[in-house]
């Protein structure tokens, strides 16, 4: 064994066919393994919907507006380290803008007349739905 | 040579556990969210093919959307045609001519004027021209300076749901000034509606959400399906719960629909003995026990509880038979039923640490 070692040319000429692919899907298996089980936790992301369909993700850990076309106008959503607002809306009431800082995984902000919702998503969801 | 077959084994096995933990990592949950009855529906079916799933929501998405036209309190169903209940509500309003409803509406009808005279007239879907008066007949609305003798004179009207009579699926109201606006009752209703449908297809496993309104089928997955109680003042849950199979819960907050006048604020829930918006009460939030119609409960039951004052609270959920119920009032304070309290997992750090919760016991 310590020869093969020392000579890896003899040990790779030793090699048969089954071997190879002994190693070669070995290999493929442990990236994929890795890939599956070692991807960390999804960092704190925002959400955005817009009527049914999921408009966008984005990274929380950021310093950026997004403007958003929803069903009446254009919204934007300001993204500040860690933490997420609308901070325009052409809704009438505003109560979107109102509701300031969203921060925790879970929680969400809706514009109703705008059919814009916001949600945070972290490594875990504390709950499935929200009551109101 | 002799190793291959080891060697094969040993790769196969490694990848059915890579194959097992992917789909171990993907539950097969479908979510899906869309706007119908002028507020967010958010479904959630756990255990079912994708596809099979997306179908079975878009025909709820499409029952909910059907019904909202039918209930419509003030939109036209379509170009020149009013809604069933807006044909309805014309009809009461010019006579006492008995006009042909669907069975669905002569259903839903009796159901609700059940729960008024139960609730002794505090939920009252007949107060149609008080709610247009405060302008919450809209989809956005605007602080709406009311006369006090307009809603003297309304008040003198009398309407309640018992003006009405309903005979072989037909209607006519007995005093006109009866106006029916359902948007405390159709959530609910749509939710069991839903429920049922959902049920009658053989699914397991399905959380439903209409505009905050919850009504749990099954479990997701191995655990119960849980949800959040939002906040009244801040964008966060106060506490969550877990939702059991056939459970509902519902919410009747002041901010949702709202407006604000001379640092007042003003929300639609209106007390239909004197023809104001509720002031003294941020939020109470019921849950509702599997039964026949737990949607329509969850979402009517917390209306009386919200409108009468603090210290007719528990007297008014008892008399409902409410059992679980919590009411945070316009300081903030919380005060839960102990039920309730038994089930609630808190969130809120203020609530956390001083504890500032009030149990309640029924009489």
């Amino acid at each position: 064994m310590l020869s093969l070692l020392r000579s890896p040319e003899t040990t790779f000429r030793h090699l048969l066919v089954g071997d190879w692919l002994t190693i070669i899907f070995s290999a493929a298996i442990t990236a994929c393994l890795f890939l599956t089980l070692w991807s960390h936790e999804p960092a704190s992301k925002i959400q955005i919907r817009v009527g049914d369909k999921i408009q966008a993700s984005y990274d929380l850990n950021q310093q950026r507006d997004i403007t958003v076309h929803g069903a009446i106008g254009d919204a934007v959503i300001h993204i500040s380290q860690g933490k997420v607002r609308f901070s325009k809306s052409p809704c009438h009431n505003q109560y979107c803008v109102h509701q300031g800082w969203l921060t925790h995984s879970g929680q969400v902000a809706i514009c109703l007349p705008n059919q814009i919702s916001l949600e945070l998503i972290g490594a875990q969801k504390p709950y499935d739905s929200l009551n109101y | 040579m002799r190793k291959w077959p080891v060697s094969l084994l040993v790769i196969a096995m490694l990848a059915l556990a890579v194959a097992g933990v992917r789909a171990l990592r993907q539950e097969p949950l479908y979510h899906t969210q869309s706007y119908v009855f002028g507020t967010l529906v958010d479904i959630s079916i756990y255990g079912e093919p994708e596809d099979r799933a997306r179908l079975l929501a878009n025909q709820v998405l499409q029952d909910f959307q059907n019904l909202h036209r039918q209930l419509h309190a003030w939109k036209p169903a379509g170009k020149g045609q009013a809604s069933e209940l807006g044909a309805l509500n014309t009809a009461f309003a010019s006579g006492t001519r008995p006009v042909t409803i669907s069975p669905q509406l002569a259903a839903i009808l009796a159901e609700a004027t059940d729960l008024s005279v139960r609730s002794q007239g505090l939920f009252n879907p007949a107060i149609g021209h008080l709610i247009s008066t405060w302008g919450f007949q809209r989809d956005e609305f605007s602080a709406v300076r009311v006369d006090d003798a307009s809603i003297e004179a309304l008040l003198k009207t009398r309407p309640r749901m018992t003006d009405i009579v309903l005979k072989d699926n037909t209607a006519f109201s007995t005093n006109p000034n009866v106006k029916l606006d359902l948007g405390g009752y159709a959530k609910g209703y749509a939710l069991d509606m839903a429920a049922d449908y959902l049920r009658r297809q053989q699914v397991k496993n399905a959380l439903i959400n209409i505009g905050g309104n919850i009504i749990a089928i099954g479990r997701h997955g191995d655990k119960p399906w849980r949800v959040g109680i939002q906040h009244p003042r801040k964008p966060a849950a106060i506490a969550t719960l877990e939702l059991a199979d056939g459970w509902a819960i519902g919410t009747s907050g002041d901010y949702q629909r709202y407006f604000m006048l001379d640092g007042k604020r003003y929300c639609h829930i209106i007390d239909p003995r004197n023809g104001y918006p509720v002031q003294h009460t941020q939020a109470v939030t019921v849950l509702i026990p599997p039964r026949k119609n737990a949607g329509v409960l969850s979402d009517v039951a917390s209306k009386p509880i919200f409108i009468v004052a603090a210290e007719d609270k528990a007297s008014t959920a008892a008399m409902l038979g409410i059992q679980y119920f919590m009411v945070i009032d316009q300081q903030s304070n919380i005060a839960v039923s102990q039920a309730l309290a038994k089930k609630l997992d808190w969130l809120d750090p203020e609530v956390n640490n001083n504890r500032h919760v009030k149990l309640v016991t029924l009489p």
